[in-house]
Parts: structure tokens; C-alpha cells; sequence
């Protein structure tokens, strides 16, 4: 009985706790199909959303090359310059969450997408400008992930 | 008169039934939103274990509501808090007709254990693959893919709290009766250990419940960054830090403008620049704990040079990063890693 009503407790300890295990610091999407031909998909997502493709960094590629064999592991970095332009000049200490970044992760057959929430910064902000920005950051995000996820639909669809 | 007015209030009884049914949750876009990413579509395990039949039909509803609720703090998978219960309700029914289960009900008596004696049991027969502390052994969850791990499927920590507050006495009883098949544990009934030492090694994985220990808060007032203001010009703090760097056995890509492939090459501001590097050996091991550290990667610090001259240092702060992926043992890694980074930068900018 005790045990019972500690465990009952307990759950409601959990529970009430805010931000045990927050939910959306991660934005996360899986593809069931290759990452190579999702990270095209991915790619012209980002810029039909109007960001600028940075760069690509070949992760396996790197562990690769050091004896550590590796599937498809490839981070694409995006942005806009007046964003970056704004944030370094008016909170240069987030300069390190710029460009923003999308992990292409290969699963066999499968691909992760996996992003950080933006908005896992703004509780160490009260100033509202940023607000607006981190906010916008994550409908962007999360819309390209949608995006990318109804396009390949289609291709799956046609598939099977 | 009465009979209409009874016809109106079933009249409108129902129109709000119908209404709440066409409003249902689909459980299967729930899923597929919320869930498939670590537990794949059909339920396979990727990040997160196996849904599947043999294990469903050995577990609750009442385990796989609390579960999706609580989530398993500090093992990766998070707590649905703003789901509602129909939202909750909807998942579990998408899993029970995914795999053609029912719920297995459990009595709520606790199981007449011994935790003092069920030690010897968990030592002799569970340990290898939980651990002592039960939180499981080897590093990261779920179902091993690209890097080789010690577990095609890693045990699961029970000594979660989450894991805990989920699963009654009972039900994690029948676990060990009946084991994980697909999974590798064994099933330790039909002979293989006694009743009496089932319900002793239940009470001992119920009492890690007390032993259960939080990892350290963070101190209110750290920051997701650390800024430094360097005594050098750009160009020396540059070459300092690479230096630094290599003397700590990391490897440095090649640099990057910060705002370098967003703009054309004439107007790129070139006093500000990433410091990129990275130890492929360490970073090979992370990944087996968080393969989803890519989006945090490659380490980088960036170098600015402020419109008053001033050279400045970004540096992420380990600890904060470490936090947003609900993941204990990338934290207990990053906490100690944290603390050299720390020693390289000050030694920069002394
Ligand atoms: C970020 C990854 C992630 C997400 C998202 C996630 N889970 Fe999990 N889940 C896990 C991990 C990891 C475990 C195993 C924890 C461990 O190893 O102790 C787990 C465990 C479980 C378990 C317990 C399995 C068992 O063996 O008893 C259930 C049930 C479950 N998850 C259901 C869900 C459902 C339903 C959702 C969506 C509402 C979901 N999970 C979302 C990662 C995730
Ligand atoms: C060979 C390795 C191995 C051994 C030995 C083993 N287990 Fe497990 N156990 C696992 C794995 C792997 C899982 C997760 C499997 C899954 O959910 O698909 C698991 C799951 C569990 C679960 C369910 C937890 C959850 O969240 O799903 C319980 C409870 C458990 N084990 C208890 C025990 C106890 C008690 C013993 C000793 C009597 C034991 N196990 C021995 C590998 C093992």
C-alpha cells in the first residue's frame, strides 16, 4: 500500500514539475527514405524558405577518415545575413547558435532530421525583439520540416 | 412538454457526442509527430526501444499513458506534458491496433519481495546488462545502428524515475517472467529463477526508486555562452586559440566568416571568424550516446572584433547545451569536458 501511494506520488511529483524532460528543445522528423536524396529535399526547403545555404559539413566523411566508420552524418548550415548581421551586433553572445543548423542523420534506409529548438535560448532573454526572432526561427524550422516531410510522401507514395 | 424538453437535452447530448467524435485525436498523425522519430513508424526502435507485439501485450495501458506523460527524464525521451488525455488516449489505442494488442491488466498489490535479498539475484543475473546503479549498461539507448555498441538493443535504465512512476510492481514482475525476446534479455520464469526470487529482485529494481540520485542543477547564472574580452588584437587571438587548440589534441578545420556563403565574398565581414575543430575519436564516442549531437557540432569559437576595437571570444557553454537533449549521460560527459575548455580559453586570454 505504501508503495503504492509513493508511486502515485511520485507520478504527480513528475508531473507537476515544469520542464522535466521538455519536450520541444529538439525538433526531430524521420523520412523513410535514403539520406542522401532527403538532404536534397532538405536543402531546397531551406532556401525556398528564403535562408542561404552556408555550408555543408560532411561528418562521416571526417570520422571516416580517421578509422571511425560512419553512415550518412551531415549537418547543413543556413541563414540570412541582415538576421546574423543583427544578432552579432545586438547580442553578439549567441553568435554560436549561427548559422543555424540541421543534422541530416542516416538510420539504414531511414533519415532523422534533427534540429535544436531555437526557443531552448529564450528563457535567458527577457528582451522581446528576441522573443520574435527565436519564435520566428522555430516556425521556420519546423515548416521545413513539414515541407520536406509532405514532399517525400509524395515520392514514397509513387514507390509502393 | 416534458417530452420535448427530454428530446431537446438528448437531442443535444448527442449532437455534442457526434461533435467530440468527429473532433477525435488521430492517434497515427500523433504518433508520427511526436513519437516516430526515436521509435520509427512501424515501431522498430531507432533512438528509442521497440514497440512491438511480444512486448505490448505484456504491458498496461495505464504504463503506456503514464510513460508518454512522464516521459523517462534524463534518458533521452521526453515527457508529453501538453498532450491532452484524449491526445494520450489516441496514441496508446494507435499502438494497440499497430500491433494487435491488448492490455495486459495488472493487480495493484505490490509484490512480496525482499529488496535486501533480491541483490544477490540483480548481481548475479541482471547486472551485466543494467548495471549496478540499473541504469542501464553500455552507452546510449535504444537500438544500435551505425556505431557499434556493446547491445543490439541497450538495456533499458530501470532505475529511472520515469521508468518507476510507469510501471507497477506487477508488471515489471511479468517482465522478468517473460523477458524481451526480440531484445536479448532472457526470460527468468519457467524455472530459471524461483517466484521467490522474482519477487525479491522486483522489490530490489523498485527500491532504487530512493537511491534514485538528480543530476546537479545548473547554477542560476550560467549562461548559453561564455564571452570573453582577449587582451590581443584579432589576428593574435586567431592564432592563440588555434594554438591552444592543437595543443589539446583537437584538429582545426579550415576557418569560417561567420557570415561566410550568405553573402558574396566582397562584403563578408572578415572580422569575425569560427574557430572550428574537433577530436573525431571523442566525438565517435558521443555519438554513441546522442547521436543527435550533430546539430551542436562542430565545436566552434568565434572571434570578433567589435566596432570599438575590442576583440571578443564565444565560447558555448557545455553544461547549458548539454541539458537540451535530456540526456544524463551526455551531461555527466559535457560537465567534465566543460572544465577544460574552460582552462584552454583562459590561458588565451590571459
Ligand atoms: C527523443 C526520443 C523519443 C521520443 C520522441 C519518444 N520516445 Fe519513447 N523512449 C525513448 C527512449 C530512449 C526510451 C527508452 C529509455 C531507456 O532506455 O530506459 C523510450 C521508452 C519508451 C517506452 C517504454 C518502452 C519499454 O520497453 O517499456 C514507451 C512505451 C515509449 N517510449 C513510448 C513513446 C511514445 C508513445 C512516444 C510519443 C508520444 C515516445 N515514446 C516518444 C525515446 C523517445
Ligand atoms: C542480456 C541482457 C539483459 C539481462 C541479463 C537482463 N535484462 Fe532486462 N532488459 C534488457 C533489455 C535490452 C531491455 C529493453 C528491451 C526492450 O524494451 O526492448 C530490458 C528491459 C527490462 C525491463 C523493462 C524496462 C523498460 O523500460 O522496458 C525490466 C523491468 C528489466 N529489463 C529487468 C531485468 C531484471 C530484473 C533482470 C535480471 C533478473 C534483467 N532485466 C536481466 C536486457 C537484459
Amino acid at each position: 500500500m505504501n508503495r503504492r501511494i509513493y508511486r502515485v506520488l511520485g507520478a504527480l511529483a513528475l508531473l507537476s514539475m515544469a520542464g522535466v524532460a521538455q519536450a520541444d528543445n529538439m525538433l526531430m522528423s524521420r523520412i523513410e527514405m535514403r539520406a542522401e536524396i532527403v538532404l536534397e529535399y532538405v536543402k531546397s526547403s531551406i532556401e525556398e524558405h528564403g535562408y542561404a545555404i552556408a555550408h555543408l559539413q560532411l561528418c562521416d566523411g571526417g570520422m571516416k577518415d580517421f578509422g571511425y566508420p560512419s553512415d550518412v552524418y551531415r549537418v547543413v548550415f543556413f541563414g540570412k545575413v541582415e538576421e546574423v548581421r543583427k544578432i552579432s551586433a545586438d547580442y553578439p553572445e549567441l553568435v554560436t547558435y549561427l548559422p543555424l543548423k540541421l543534422a541530416v542523420i542516416a538510420e539504414k534506409d531511414e533519415t532523422l532530421l534533427t534540429v535544436l529548438n531555437p526557443e531552448a535560448l529564450a528563457p535567458y532573454y527577457a528582451d522581446e525583439a528576441l522573443q520574435i526572432q527565436l519564435g520566428r526561427w522555430h516556425n521556420d524550422l519546423q515548416s521545413i520540416l513539414d515541407d520536406v516531410r509532405r514532399a517525400t510522401a509524395k515520392r514514397i507514395a509513387a514507390r509502393q | 412538454m416534458h417530452v420535448i424538453r427530454v428530446l431537446f437535452v438528448a437531442g443535444l447530448l448527442l449532437t455534442l457526442l457526434l461533435a467530440d467524435a468527429a473532433a477525435a485525436p488521430d492517434g497515427e498523425a500523433l504518433y508520427v509527430e511526436h513519437c516516430a522519430a526515436c521509435h520509427r513508424l512501424g515501431g522498430q526502435g531507432g533512438i528509442g526501444l521497440p514497440l512491438e507485439a511480444g512486448k505490448l501485450a505484456n504491458v498496461s495501458d495505464d504504463y503506456l499513458r503514464k510513460t508518454v506523460r512522464v516521459g523517462r527524464p534524463g534518458r533521452v525521451m521526453p515527457g508529453f506534458q501538453r498532450l491532452s488525455d484524449a491526445q494520450v488516449d489516441a496514441v496508446v489505442a494507435f499502438l494497440r491496433t499497430q500491433t494487435a494488442t491488448v492490455e495486459r491488466t495488472f493487480a495493484e498489490a505490490p509484490v512480496p519481495g525482499d529488496a535486501a535479498r533480491g541483490e544477490a539475484v540483480y548481481v548475479e543475473h541482471c547486472q551485466r546488462c543494467h548495471g549496478a546503479d540499473g541504469s542501464g549498461e553500455g552507452e546510449g539507448t535504444g537500438v544500435t545502428m551505425s556505431r557499434e555498441r556493446s547491445f543490439l538493443v541497450m538495456p533499458a535504465s530501470i532505475s529511472n524515475r520515469g521508468f518507476l512512476a510507469s510501471a507497477s510492481d506487477q508488471m515489471i514482475r511479468r517482465s522478468i517472467v517473460v523477458g524481451r525476446k526480440g531484445s536479448g534479455m532472457p526470460a527468468f520464469g519457467s524455472g530459471k529463477l524461483t517466484d521467490r526470487e522474482i519477487d525479491d529482485v522486483v522489490a530490489y529494481v523498485r527500491a532504487f526508486e530512493i537511491q534514485a540520485v538528480e543530476p546537479e542543477p545548473l547554477d542560476a547564472d550560467q549562461r548559453p555562452t561564455h564571452v570573453y574580452e582577449s587582451p590581443y588584437d584579432f589576428e593574435t587571438t586567431v592564432e592563440n586559440v588555434k594554438l591552444a587548440l592543437t595543443g589539446a589534441n583537437f584538429r582545426i578545420f579550415p576557418d569560417r566568416l561567420l557570415e561566410q556563403g550568405l553573402i558574396d565574398e566582397f562584403s563578408v565581414n572578415t572580422r569575425q571568424i569560427g574557430v572550428r575543430f574537433c577530436n573525431f575519436n571523442v566525438l565517435y564516442g558521443m555519438l554513441k550516446i546522442e547521436p543527435r549531437l550533430g546539430i551542436v557540432l562542430p565545436c566552434r569559437i568565434t572571434i570578433m572584433e567589435q566596432p570599438d576595437g575590442q576583440v571578443i571570444l564565444v565560447v558555448p557553454n557545455l553544461r547549458v547545451i548539454s541539458r537540451w537533449f535530456n540526456n544524463d549521460e551526455l551531461v555527466g560527459l559535457w560537465d567534465r569536458m566543460e572544465e577544460s575548455f574552460i582552462e584552454i580559453i583562459e590561458e588565451v586570454t590571459l
